[in-house]
């Protein structure tokens, strides 16, 4: 799972994700790609669930995704059956923020075809909806 | 191709107006270079858009007419998109002078399947998909073209082998790797589970805590709870 090896403080706050992606919302190293658009949080467990569908459904075709996004953000759970109080949570998992335009997963190397089935499947694992990109498309910075 | 866009000048500014005129159907503009005044200017998005995805895309030079003044060639040095629904929000025209030489990038395109992939099952990858050059504007070629079907596993074109005219200078490193075909990476979900799983759970803190530190939180937190408890206790009995 992703996370990061270093960080300065174990806990974050929560935080509020207003506005859109002005960086990272264009095509930068493959020729298709997928993007979000609308806010979330992806966490470590689906950014995986994401690349392992991808890698299987492109086979042997291409070169595994490029991964844009990065779970940087600690989440804290308190235990079951706690009661409120006694501090925050302990860390329990990573998630990355995505505002909406932010480019999650590229491709290169494969057929339109081949990357719109395999951005089919790794978007049914993402809690936030999505839309295929080309290079060729508006938009996509070339 | 010779494209003519017509715009009008633009008076009011600022986010609201600018916002007003995207209602309107516009987008807002800026005409500068070419040692005149920066015009700020408003046109229709759907020209830009034709010049964008045109053979010659945003090294197009073409006419702009502005009211009261007169024809000037121009060409998109900068755009700004917007990210979600991916409209163009703005434009940046730069006046270009036919005699003098102008520092563009040109799109690469690729013909053909390479050797390594079609017989010996790599990948090719692409790593440079834009050369900077430098020419007069009249020598700007719409891409440079480059077969690869030659290309063997392990080997890379470089930026020395691109075919680009005499008179087109290339600014790019002549040792830039432009595309190269390698071998497929084959992954090992297994692996991958097994280095999950004996990964630490939490990440290594850049500044570490000083023990004196950690023992006073320590017992700081354990005085606070033997309070509570006295507290809860005492609340009790009363």
């Amino acid at each position: 799972m992703l996370m990061p090896s270093k960080v300065k403080f174990r806990k974050q706050q929560r935080g509020r994700m207003r506005g859109m992606a002005w960086r990272g919302s264009t095509l930068a190293f493959g020729d298709f790609g997928l993007k979000a658009i609308k806010p979330g949080w992806i966490t470590d467990r689906q950014i995986e669930a994401c690349r392992i569908a991808i890698t299987r459904s492109i086979k042997r075709g291409g070169k595994p995704p490029f991964i844009r996004i990065f779970p940087d953000k600690p989440v804290t759970k308190k235990p079951a059956e706690t009661r409120m109080g006694k501090g925050k949570g302990a860390p329990e998992f990573w998630v990355a923020v995505v505002k909406p335009g932010r480019i999650l997963f590229e491709l290169e190397g494969v057929t339109e075809a081949e990357a719109r089935q395999a951005f089919a499947l790794a978007s049914h694992k993402l809690p936030l909806p999505t839309k295929f990109v080309a290079r060729a498309t508006a938009g996509s910075g070339v | 191709m010779s494209f003519t866009i017509r715009a009008e000048l633009r008076e009011r500014f600022g986010k609201n107006d600018n916002r007003r005129l995207r209602r309107s159907g516009k987008i807002p503009a800026v005409v500068y270079g070419g040692g005149g005044p920066a015009i700020p200017v408003a046109l229709d998005p759907k020209a830009i858009l034709r010049i964008l995805h045109s053979e010659s895309g945003h090294n197009a030079i073409f006419t702009l007419e502005v009211q009261d003044k007169a024809p000037a060639r121009v060409m998109l040095r900068d755009w700004q998109w917007e990210p979600v629904r991916e409209e163009l929000l703005h434009v940046d025209l730069v006046r270009i002078a036919l005699d003098t030489k102008l520092k563009v990038r040109v799109p690469i395109h690729f013909t053909g399947e390479p050797q390594g992939v079609k017989v010996q099952g790599g990948i090719f990858e692409i790593v440079l998909r834009e050369v900077e050059i430098e020419c007069l504007p009249e020598d700007i070629p719409d891409h440079v073209t480059v077969d690869v079907a030659g290309l063997m596993l392990g080997k890379s074109l470089r930026v020395s082998e691109l075919p680009v005219s005499s008179r087109v200078k290339v600014l790019s490193e002549a040792e830039r790797v432009v595309a190269h075909v390698i071998a497929p990476r084959v992954e090992e979900e297994k692996a991958t589970t097994e280095v999950t799983e004996a990964a630490p759970a939490e990440p290594e803190l850049i500044r570490k805590r000083k023990p004196e530190e950690e023992g006073a939180e320590a017992e700081g937190e354990g005085e606070k709870e033997n309070k509570r408890d006295t507290k809860k206790e005492g609340g009790k009995e009363s």
